[in-house]
């Protein structure tokens, strides 16, 4: 497929990470629930904070396929986790995964 | 995010496969539970696990569930049953599939595999029982409560969970409340057609029956064990209804392995056909 590629080129660092994250978040956050003021950041939690429902995490890991590809699979770093775990899960955590996944993939 | 449109009601489905674009082995359909569960409990638990294992793993949500449509009535067990069908229909499954119930689901994938037996190579059941007149009642009665404290009580039982369940609970029993406000299923499941003993023995495939050792319903493995053909019982200590999120990994396993063998021996006939 030839899709537009969105937003700005994919970086490995944290900020443009956090910026993709937050752009994600928001978009899921309005088209779900019509939400459009929510402040996100490193220690936003998915749950507590945000409000998420295990379903809209599949929704999130849609996103991030659409953004990275294969370099971050996000079903793959929740299945590993204990359920509180994913339950007290922090933006800034995800951020930390996805920076590590890219800078793997560039290394490889 | 994948909708199919089975005809009656729009279905949210998430299909993953084997890495690096392998031919899959073989297809398996993971079918959630009623009320709070989504296909989300699959997603991130033992899905990924399958596609690694070269499985063609697909998900979806329930009519009224996750990100599927709300139809306000159309609950039975035959309901889901028939949209199951047409969801294979759609994605142009035609092959026998391995199908994983969890408690509802697992009632709706073996009454398809009672329906259309030669649609399904194998059936695990995770904390579940085929529809029985037991079942119905029972389900009945745990509808009952929810529809009569959740959704007329909302705000106090809302609370109450809160402070004993915590907050995740809360909010998931918030969307089990509308649904159970919005929609005939309340009433429906408890009005599904039941199958017969003779009915559930005519079942050949192999089936597996997963049960937690501290649920109600690990008293049901031996009986399911003396009724059915082929069938196989796994009761794993220190875990109730939610066993698959809890012990995905041994859950996971267990079904790898039936599957592997369901597939090794309907090869094996197929030789023997073919030779």
């Amino acid at each position: 497929m030839n899709a537009p590629t969105p937003h700005t080129p994919v970086t490995a660092d944290e900020e443009s990470v956090l910026a993709d994250l937050t752009g994600m978040l928001a978009r899921l956050l309005e088209d779900e629930y019509g939400l459009d003021d929510i402040e996100i950041g490193m220690r936003t939690t998915f749950n507590r904070d945000l409000e998420l429902e295990s379903i809209d995490l599949v929704t999130l890991a849609g996103l991030l396929q659409e953004r990275y590809g294969d370099r971050v699979n996000f079903a793959e770093f929740l299945a590993g986790m204990e359920f509180d775990e994913i339950i007290e899960l922090t933006v800034g955590r995800l951020v930390e995964y996805v920076v590590t996944s890219l800078k793997a993939g560039e290394a490889s | 995010m994948a909708m199919v449109d089975t005809g009656s009601v729009r279905l949210h489905v998430q299909r993953i496969g084997p890495r690096g674009g392998q031919p899959a082995t073989a297809t398996v359909v993971l079918v959630h539970g009623l009320l709070t569960d989504s296909l989300a409990s699959y997603y991130f638990t033992v899905a990924p696990a399958f596609a690694a294992a070269g499985l063609d793993v697909v998900m979806y949500d329930l009519r009224g569930h996750g990100r599927s449509g709300r139809p306000a009535e159309g609950y039975t067990v035959e309901h889901n049953i028939d949209d199951l069908e047409a969801l294979l229909d759609r994605l142009a499954v035609t092959g026998p599939v391995h199908l994983v119930g969890n408690s509802f689901g697992g009632t709706i994938a073996f009454g398809f595999a009672a329906r259309r037996p030669e649609r399904v190579a194998s059936v695990s059941l995770i904390e579940s029982e085929p529809a029985t007149a037991a079942w119905a009642e029972k389900l009945g009665g745990i509808l009952d409560r929810v529809v009569t404290q959740l959704a007329h009580n909302e705000p106090d039982a809302i609370a109450w969970i809160s402070t004993h369940r915590g907050h995740n609970t809360a909010r998931l029993a918030k969307g089990a409340a509308r649904l159970a406000r919005d929609t005939t299923l309340g009433r429906d499941i408890p009005a599904s057609g039941v199958l017969t003993a003779g009915r559930i023995a005519a079942v050949r495939c192999p089936v597996l029956g997963l049960y937690g050792g501290d649920s109600d319903l690990a008293e049901l493995a031996p009986w399911l064990a003396s009724t059915l053909p082929d069938c196989r019982t796994v009761v794993i200590p220190g875990h109730e209804h939610s066993v698959l999120v809890e012990a995905s990994g041994t859950v996971g396993r267990h079904i790898l392995a039936l599957v592997e063998e369901a597939g090794r021996t309907t090869g094996r006939v197929a030789a023997e056909v073919a030779g």
